[in-house]
């Protein structure tokens, strides 16, 4: 069986999502020491953070996004622009906190593979509806693309073809199966992907309801909680990452892997700690 | 292998646990047909006043430090009184049996599920949920702990074997308690009185390794419960009549319940009960 090689996108704008990807990839190099990463951007990688990275490959086909902050318009070029025949995709706001190569066991029967569910902190499964009306309103698969998985096959590439045209279109899209601009005015991968999915009728091809793959995904309003004064998950609960790169989210210790959503997570305390773990000098 | 039931009383100036556990202990010898052992501070007035319930009589020492909280006894009285509840974590070492069914005296036992517990393979079981009869009160304090916290596990009813995982859970319990201050911290607890329920709670978290889990698994069937602003009227053979708070306090509504294990959380209402069945 081979390893999971992992690709992350990351396209800095008025935030440091290469800074993201390295840490990303600094837990994915403490937990998972036999995959290989490649990072997809246009952006200087820092020098000390080089190594971490097996392929560092430049966006393909122009800058789809110069105009967004959220820059997600480069996200179908994935596929095209991975350089391994199987890869695990992971967004940059990422931690892999345990070994994940026994999920391989359950990708290996699939062609593509979305995550249909995700977790709160406490490890139960999220309600995420707060997030996704549009989902729900429009019969949407409710899949996640911040983990999903391929093999470069002719399945996934006419997927990848679709959601090509979908994201470029994606007010037309939005409009004809999302209820338009009235739910989200801006494209979103989760969004185009489940638009696909639904035009090419694929759902029970990619996604099932085991228990894993999935991810724990902080965002604030799906962590089940009744009452909520704050606007960050990080003002409700506490944040402990002892040495050994064991993270505590409130009395809960996580597992698999870990979706922070706010920037402010991926603070210097948080990358010190791993670079520490990891060797990495600033020098 | 030895097996049955213990109890632990320990009078405070205005409830008399030793009267509920006699009460339980004939419950539990006519539904579950098992021995009672009862863990007290005044074993005299055990054998004085119930000298035949009870299999064992085990003495334990006076407790000095213990707190108050307040009891009720229904919408409109409530009183403060002391709270001895801190040898609950001794019980693996005070226990006269290999297996046993540590309960509060205040579980109305009315049929033989929890006898299933003895042939389970599980160590160490507890109940995470329980039903409350009024069907109306926010009940989110028994789903977590705390708000933001762990899980809820109830003490009222713990079944365990002698075996190391039960040793475990014990001496986490008691390392938990003898440090209180320090996990009512950690969990987020607001009131600062030691509760069992709370210990157990944080026990079973790490030992599920400081994650959600089954390691400790839940007890056979269903504990119901009324809260100490509900009252008991009257029970006949496993009939159990109860007047429960409106949800807008205005008075009370009946609730009637047949062969199913009730927590009386109200000691006052249960201690006029049982006086008048005497």
């Amino acid at each position: 069986m081979n390893n999971l090689n992992f690709t992350i996108f990351a396209q800095n704008s008025n935030f440091d999502y290469i800074q993201q990807a390295c840490l990303a990839a600094m837990s994915i190099h403490h937990t998972n020491p036999g995959s290989n990463i490649c990072l997809i951007t246009n952006d200087v990688v820092p020098k000390k953070y080089q190594h971490l990275f097996e392929h560092v490959v430049p966006i393909p086909f122009g800058d789809k996004s110069k105009k967004s902050t959220w820059k997600v318009e480069n996200r179908w070029k994935i596929y095209h622009a991975t350089p391994y025949e199987e890869t695990a995709v992971i967004d940059s706001d990422m931690l892999v906190l345990d070994n994940l190569q026994h999920w391989k066991t359950t990708l290996d029967n699939y062609d593509l593979y979305y995550t249909n569910k995700v977790q709160t902190y406490r490890g139960e499964w999220a309600d995420n509806t707060y997030y996704r009306k549009s989902f729900r309103n429009h019969q949407l698969p409710n899949l996640y693309a911040g983990f999903h998985w391929f093999k470069r096959c002719e399945f996934s590439h006419n997927f990848y073809k679709w959601l090509e045209l979908v994201m470029n279109n994606w007010e037309l899209f939005y409009g004809q199966f999302a209820g338009g601009k009235y739910f989200q005015n801006f494209p979103s991968i989760d969004v185009s992907s489940a638009i696909v999915t639904k035009i090419l009728q694929c759902e029970d091809k990619i996604t099932s309801n085991t228990t894993y793959p999935t991810f724990t995904h902080m965002k604030l309003k799906c962590q089940g909680w009744d009452k909520i004064y704050v606007d960050s998950w990080q003002q409700q609960i506490g944040t402990y990452l002892d040495n050994d790169c064991n993270l505590k989210i409130g009395n809960f210790k996580q597992s698999g892997i870990f979706h922070y959503t706010e920037k402010s997570f991926c603070n210097q305390q948080i990358i010190q700690t791993y670079e520490n773990k990891l060797g990495i000098s600033n020098e | 292998m030895t097996k049955g039931v213990l109890v632990i009383a320990r009078n405070n100036s205005k409830i008399d646990y030793v009267k509920q556990a006699n009460w339980l202990a004939k419950r539990i010898s006519k539904y579950l047909n098992l021995p009672t052992s009862i863990i007290t501070d005044n074993a005299a007035y055990v054998n004085k006043h119930y000298p035949n319930t009870f299999d064992q009589v085990i003495e334990i020492p006076n407790e000095e430090n213990y707190t108050h909280k307040s009891y009720k006894d229904g919408m409109y009285a409530r009183t403060n009184l002391e709270f001895k509840n801190t040898a609950r974590c001794d019980v693996y070492e005070l226990t006269p049996y290999n297996e046993t069914l540590l309960m509060d005296t205040d579980v109305a036992i009315s049929n033989n599920t929890l006898a299933n517990c003895f042939d389970e393979n599980n160590d160490v079981m507890l109940y995470k949920d329980a039903v409350e009869l009024s069907n109306w009160r926010d009940l989110s304090e028994f789903e977590y702990i705390s708000p933001n916290s762990i899980d809820f596990y109830w003490a009222t009813v713990v079944f365990f074997r002698k075996s190391p995982v039960a040793k475990i859970l014990f001496d986490c319990v008691k390392h938990v308690q003898q440090n209180w201050q320090h996990y009512r911290n950690l969990y987020q607890i607001t009131n600062p009185v030691f509760r069992n329920d709370f210990a157990f709670s944080i026990a079973v978290h790490i030992m599920n390794g400081n994650k959600k889990g089954n390691f400790i698994k839940q007890l056979p069937g269903t504990l119901y419960y009324i809260t100490d602003r509900d009252l008991l009227i009257e029970e006949t053979d496993g009939v159990f009549k109860f007047l429960v708070e409106k949800k807008d306090s205005t008075g009370y509504f009946p609730v009637k319940i047949t062969g199913e294990n009730v927590h009386i959380i109200n000691k006052f209402s249960l201690g006029r009960y049982i006086d008048e069945q005497s």
